[in-house]
């Protein structure tokens, strides 16, 4: 297992920059997750350290060493795609014993090797299988035990679960950490879905526009996104990102949404940092389930109306009208059931955000 | 406006039955969302209604016309679809005028002028008129799309699978548009998915398809508390249902093959009691916000996995090579195979039929 470094690595197809200097570091046994949406740089991003994309400039480091001069079938990676890329003429043992083939290795070995990895996999019933007759999970998994057989020094996967149905990808995820888990192989994973980075990263690496937004772990990526960008694109509902003016008040801040009447009472905090780094156009970044709900007044809480109930089974999301904003809230199921019945909101300082918004970048309140 | 009335219809293409018998009322004004995997019929039934599919049997009723020897185009419907399917060398006011052109409809200009006016404020596309379509956004094509829908004022909206070309974010956000459009225009709607979560948080009632059939009709609370059967319960909501095979033994539930056991408290028991008679096999279901870790007492497992939402922990937890999901909060912090105690929400537990699959506390219902 190894450790990889990209340093100052900057990519470009003509005048389009795909990736501008990037820097990250993958740790031996770390499971990285590069998160975006497409076009994001990822993918290129994972194609160049696996050899298969060159770089304009900057530097990719396994275990140290620079790997520029190195081609791909020299830098011992092993590589998953979305597609499985069986040999359909093979049974999934073969599949999987064919990268051990090129080594000069007993019929014993391999066996034992194959056999190893298919029971971590849990595919040892499914070893006699051609490709043809195997669920789409299932190949998969002999991709992957493919992949992790020779023991390589790290495992990049490129959307490797994206092709299954919902169901399939769920358990494949608590499967694929496990793995990793057992395994502990330095791994880079490739996905545009935030529910799989956050399932199974270690740390989350998000880009966007080839540039890299944050590194984090997935509680930091989510309780304390960098950016508006990281704000929005990690967690589901989406997290509420509303105008608002910061009034300084006695011993606090007064946070005031378009056309409201009352005010949201922060910590003066607050509007001491905003008025410390002198931005003017903020904006309040709050998830769905700080957004706190009450059915009748209590202090604190200011008065605000239901506009939708959208029921997800195990919670309520409300739709709620808070002067001429509309910010969503999580409560208990039924815990509202009517259409425009008054109700009373407050928003948990602890879990607000602000951001700039010319930069997008989130001030350091409370951090 | 109009209520859509479908009965016993049914439609076959060569050996394959794509609707069986299928009857359903939708109310006038209802948000109608039609559920079900590939292939359960969706698709054949908004078809029907629209008269781009003639049913073998049974009869389609829009508002209190028997429309089934009706052209397409006399049934006053309209169709969105998940390709935006405008003209892409005309500007968006052209789009949006053209379904009124028709020499059929004998609109003035000025009229034409004000529908097309009023819908692109409704969908807030104003300033993109002048626009033309290949220049849009995904989001603003499918705004387009369906403006194109409300332009017509027809007696019935139809929309097969219209926000699944989307990204995440857009897609919340015109699931929200399109409840909140519902809600002004008072429009009859019935919205086609394959994804659950769009059923839960948009219909009025959703009706849940499988094989041609209507597994259930009901509210987003009914469908979700009360499944009819292990088909709905799977389903709908995410995480899904746990589901076991069991027998009773005296108080206690046996689940087999790979055996454990639970007792369940007299209340429960006696909830049983009612609906099992004198049967002894069970299949059991139990929701993962319904399975609680417990120091003491409970079911003795492992902690298999563990997925961060952000917003909660969704944990796997082997019990006797079952995987039970449970979804905990979101500091909550296990490691990998220690030792852990569930146990199940009594008044939340769901016996169905093993051999029906139907809900035990539902038996002798309709759908």
């Amino acid at each position: 297992m190894a450790d990889i470094d990209l340093i100052d690595v900057d990519k470009h197809f003509g005048a389009n920059w795909v990736i501008r200097k990037l820097n990250l570091r993958v740790d031996h046994g770390e499971f990285v997750v590069l998160l975006g949406p497409s076009g994001c740089g990822k993918t290129t991003t994972l194609r160049a350290v696996a050899g298969l994309e060159e770089i304009d400039s900057g530097e990719i480091r396994i275990d140290g060493k620079s790997v520029e001069s190195l081609p791909a079938s020299d830098r011992d990676i092993a590589f998953v795609f979305q597609l499985y890329s069986l040999y359909p003429h093979l049974t999934a043992f073969e599949n999987i014993a064919f990268p051990l083939r090129a080594f000069r290795m007993s019929d014993k070995e391999v066996r034992g090797k194959v056999k190893a990895v298919a029971k971590v996999l849990r595919i040892e019933h499914l070893l006699s299988q051609k490709p043809s007759a195997l669920a789409g999970g299932d190949m998969q998994r002999v991709t992957i035990g493919r992949a992790l057989v020779r023991r390589p020094k790290a495992i990049l996967m490129d959307e490797p679960i994206g092709a299954l149905d919902a169901k399939m990808r769920e358990e494949m995820r608590v499967e694929l950490r496990r793995l990793h888990i057992e395994n502990n192989s330095t791994t880079i994973y490739v996905t545009h879905d935030q529910i799989e980075a956050m399932s199974m990263a270690d740390r989350i690496a998000i880009m966007n526009d080839g540039v890299l937004q944050q590194v984090g772990s997935p509680t930091e990526v989510y309780s304390r996104p960098a950016n508006l960008f990281v704000a929005q694109f990690v967690g589901s509902p989406i997290m509420n990102v509303v105008d608002c003016r910061i009034e300084p008040a006695d011993s606090a801040t007064n946070i005031r949404l378009d056309g409201m009447q009352s005010v949201f009472r922060f910590g003066s905090d607050v509007h001491r940092h905003v008025a410390a780094v002198g931005h003017e156009e903020i904006a309040l970044g709050v998830r769905p389930e700080a957004v706190l709900v009450e059915r009748s007044d209590q202090a604190g809480y200011v008065p605000a109306k239901v506009h939708l109930i959208e029921p997800q089974g195990a919670y309520d999301i409300l739709d709620i009208g808070v002067g001429k904003a509309v910010i969503r809230a999580r409560t208990e199921s039924q815990f509202v059931t009517r259409l425009h019945e008054p109700v009373w909101v407050q928003l948990d300082p602890e879990r607000s955000h602000f951001f700039d918004k010319k930069s997008g970048f989130a001030l350091p309140i409370g951090k | 406006m109009a209520k859509l009335t479908l009965k016993n219809l049914s439609k076959s293409y060569g050996e394959i039955a794509a609707l069986r018998s299928l009857s359903l009322d939708v109310h006038d004004q209802e948000f109608f969302v039609l559920l079900g995997p590939t292939g359960a019929g969706k698709t054949t039934t908004l078809r029907c209604i629209a008269g781009l599919e003639k049913p073998e049997a049974g009869e389609v009723w829009i508002g209190e016309d028997l429309v089934n020897n009706w052209s397409a185009a006399n049934r006053d419907v309209a169709l969105v679809f998940q390709q935006y399917s405008l003209y892409p060398n005309y500007t968006v006011r052209k789009n949006l005028e053209f379904p009124l052109r028709s020499k059929l409809r004998r609109i003035t200009d000025e009229d034409i002028g004000l529908r097309v006016q009023k819908a692109a404020e409704t969908l807030r596309i104003s300033h993109l008129l002048d626009r033309r379509t290949d220049r849009l956004s995904g989001g603003e094509m499918q705004r387009v799309a369906i403006g194109r829908a409300i332009v017509r004022e027809p007696r019935l909206f139809l929309m097969d699978e219209p926000l699944s070309n989307l990204d995440a974010k857009l897609r919340e956000l015109l699931r929200s548009e399109l409840q909140e459009l519902h809600l002004k225009l008072g429009a009859t709607l019935v919205f086609v998915t394959h994804d659950q979560v769009e059923a839960m948080t948009m219909g009025d009632r959703i009706g849940v398809l499988c094989e041609g059939q209507l597994a259930q009709v009901g509210t987003p609370y009914e469908v979700y508390n009360m499944p009819r059967n292990t088909f709905v319960a799977s389903f709908v909501g995410t995480p899904p249902i746990n589901l076991f095979d069991a027998t009773i033994n005296d108080e206690k539930i046996v689940v087999a093959p790979e055996k454990f056991e639970f007792s369940l408290p007299p209340a429960a028991r006696s909830r049983l009691a009612k609906v099992t008679s004198d049967r002894t096999k069970l299949c059991v279901g139990v929701r993962p916000e319904h399975v609680k870790l417990v120091k003491t007492g409970g079911i003795a497992g492992t902690l298999y996995g563990a997925a961060d939402h952000g917003v909660e922990m969704i944990m796997t937890v082997n019990v006797a090579d079952h995987l039970i999901q449970t979804t905990q909060p979101p500091t909550t912090r296990i490691r990998l195979n220690e030792s852990v105690r569930i146990a199940f929400t009594p008044d939340k537990i769901h016996f169905f039929d093993p051999e029906t699959t139907e809900n035990l506390a539902c038996a002798g219902n309709d759908p």
